[in-house]
């Protein structure tokens, strides 16, 4: 076995190889923040539609995601349920209400779900209890989403408000979350959306439909794009998730600025690891130099230096991936679940690769010295 | 005068390769470009011949080092020839170099060992260079032991004195057992003491391996082990003696 040279340049030096640890694992944990939100917005953005219960979606051309949605006529949807193979219709009423902390007397938007109570339009089993049925069905009463933020006071039935100048009552709870869209969501039926927003229910917001069992829903969405006016735009389940997420990430600015975030990591750690690989071979340029007086090629010094980074990239990143699980646990429990932070294998194996590339291109930039040693220069 | 051969042509065949470890001839050297061009080597003509043991001196700046590079292709030839071990240097390309300097050893002022190396590691990486695995920590230990450092094979540098570095250092260039060793001012940065040993080692060690030995040095007290010593003023092969000739021409604290 050759001497670890690498190895043992690195380990000799026990503070600079603490400070060059702590730098890649810096670098690798705001990675992991940055990819974590991303990764969170990605996946809350589709959330609302893993839980309702619907094959095939109808939306407004334009319509760019769910929370700044158009309404388009209902009659779209009456013309879709005479389409073979569509077992139902069901219109989705979406809207923001003014909803005041009965406790602070400060308001905030809450984003509403409005429906039919005789649609089960979630697959939430707490909304479909006779005793939240019963309370969808009562005047001027909604159902509060438990993981809205805690700045909107009691979340407790039977808590009284004020929204929009009418008093509304929490008659139910559930657990959706508001993801990047909304900070709060509440539920309510029809009737009270029109009675709260004033909104004719003719016009809904985004059209749900369910098909038979064994139906192909690429098929019944490509026959309905063929039938229905083009004031519409049909979208498999499937397609309105990666619709909403692509919106999330790079129609507005989030993607970007996460984005940014990741490469302003990696150029935190580039610096950080180029900064210690260069102090390491400028300490050893005498010795590099005797080295090739000896009959070492560069190409030698070149791997040792390589060997030296992806020694930083494998043993930062240890401490990186940890504290990043930790902080991801705590940014979740943080938002009530509503950002759903996780570690994934995928992003962990991505980032390593990352982390090993970072490393490496800094040996590539610090390289460039030790290739310059000279043996003349020892005399 | 007889090792001079500045009155040979330089075609003519005029050694034999077995008993001449290095020739050089017509050797000048310049450094700088355009008008900062400065001649430092003016036709050196010069053979070791195998098994030698050659001290070089002359006062600094007569291009002691420089002549010493250039035999131990570190450096590119300019103009003149350059046998070294057998290898004409003269259009060499930079890898063709780096595969003579292999058959070399070099001792320098400095030790030039990696603190985070113990002193047996800092021997096996010039085993290595020869892609030799097998028994190289045999080896070096082997050779550690020879030069009297038998107890302190697996210190690091930072425990051992100067004298003990400079050992470690030509265990490093003598483990290979090479045709050549090149030394320049080994005993510089060591006591008087030291000095001594390092270089009566260095000769036991060359006697034993055979080897031929140039060194650079402006310590008159170790002239002594010199088998020829030349004399290097202002680029110039002034004289080349055995030392006792050299100690009867030349004041020796002139040379300090
Ligand atoms: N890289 C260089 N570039 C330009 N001139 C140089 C260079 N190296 C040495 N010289 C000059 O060449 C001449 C010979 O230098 P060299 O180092 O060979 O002398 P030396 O005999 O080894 O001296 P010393 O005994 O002080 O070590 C000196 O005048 C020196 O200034
Ligand atoms: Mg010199």
């Amino acid at each position: 076995m050759r001497v670890p040279l690498a190895w043992l340049n690195l380990v000799h030096e026990k503070s600079r190889l603490v400070v060059a640890l702590a730098g890649v694992a810096f670098a690798v944990l705001l990675v992991f923040m940055n990819l974590g939100f991303l990764g969170a917005l990605a996946q809350s953005a589709s959330m609302f539609y893993q839980y309702m219960d619907a094959d095939v979606f109808l939306v407004s051309p334009q319509t760019l995601e769910i929370s700044s949605s158009k309404a388009f006529p209902r009659d779209r949807l009456y013309q879709a349920a005479g389409i073979k193979g569509v077992a139902r219709v069901m219109p989705l009423y979406l809207g923001y209400l003014q909803w005041r902390n009965p406790e602070t007397r400060d308001s905030r938007a809450v984003f509403m779900f409005a429906y039919n109570p005789q649609d089960r339009v979630f697959l939430l089993p707490e909304l479909n209890t006779s005793a939240t049925l019963a309370a969808l069905d009562r005047p001027d009463t909604v159902l509060f989403d438990r993981l809205s933020r805690p700045e909107y006071g009691s979340k407790d039935i039977g808590t009284k408000t004020e929204v929009d100048r009418r008093t509304v009552t929490i008659g139910g709870q559930y657990e959706l979350g508001g993801g990047f869209a909304a900070d709060a969501t509440v539920v309510s039926s029809d009737q009270n959306f029109l009675r709260l927003l004033k909104i004719p229910l003719n016009l809904v917001n985004m059209g749900l439909i369910k098909l038979e069992p064994e139906t192909d829903a690429q098929a019944i969405a490509a026959q309905l794009r063929q039938v229905l006016p083009k004031d519409v735009v049909v979208k498999t389940k499937a397609e309105i998730i990666e619709n909403d997420r692509s919106y999330w990430i790079t129609s507005t600015s989030t993607g970007f600025i996460f984005g940014m975030g990741v490469a302003v990591s990696c150029v935190v750690g580039v610096v950080i690891v180029y900064q210690i690989l260069y102090t390491d071979i400028s300490d050893h340029m005498k010795q590099y130099a005797t080295l090739k007086a000896m009959g070492y090629r560069s190409g030698y010094l070149f791997n040792v230096v390589i060997q030296e980074a992806i020694i930083l990239s494998v043993l930062g990143y240890i401490p990186g991936f940890l504290s990043s699980v930790g902080l991801y646990a705590f940014a979740a429990s943080a938002t009530n679940n509503a950002l759903p932070v996780a570690m994934d294998w995928q992003r962990a194996v991505m980032v390593f690769i990352l982390t090993i590339a970072m490393c490496v291109l800094s040996a590539l930039i610090s390289v460039r010295k030790v290739v310059t040693a000279e043996p003349v220069e020892l005399f | 005068m007889s090792h001079l051969s500045n009155d040979l042509p330089s075609d003519s065949p005029h050694f034999s390769s077995e008993e001449i470890a290095v020739s050089v001839r017509h050797l000048d050297y310049y450094y700088g470009q355009g008008d900062l061009r400065k001649q430092v080597l003016y036709d050196i003509n010069l053979e070791l011949s195998k098994g030698q043991i050659v001290i070089m001196t002359g006062p600094s700046g007569s291009g002691k080092t420089t002549l010493l590079t250039l035999i131990g292709a570190l450096r590119f030839l300019q103009e003149g020839s350059l046998n070294v071990l057998g290898q004409e240097l003269v259009g060499l390309s930079k890898s063709e170099l780096v595969e003579v300097r292999r058959n070399i050893g070099f001792i320098f002022q400095a030790h030039n060992l990696f603190d985070s190396l113990t002193a047996s590691q800092n021997v096996e990486m010039a085993v290595e260079v020869l892609q030799d695995w097998g028994n190289k920590r045999q080896r070096a230990v082997e050779m550690l032991a020879q030069v009297g450092l038998a107890e302190r094979v697996d210190y690091k540098p930072k425990a051992l004195s100067g004298g003990q570095k400079q050992r470690v250092a030509i265990a490093r260039a003598l483990v290979n057992q090479p045709s050549l060793i090149l030394a320049d001012e080994p005993t510089a940065a060591l006591d008087k003491q030291s000095g001594r040993d390092v270089v009566t080692l260095m000769q036991t060690l060359a006697k034993e391996q055979g080897c031929t030995i140039l060194m650079v040095t402006h310590d008159n007290r170790i002239l002594d082990v010199a088998d020829r010593i030349v004399n290097l003023v202002d680029g110039h092969l002034e004289s080349d003696q055995n030392f006792t000739a050299f100690s009867q021409t030349h004041d020796p604290k002139a040379l300090v």
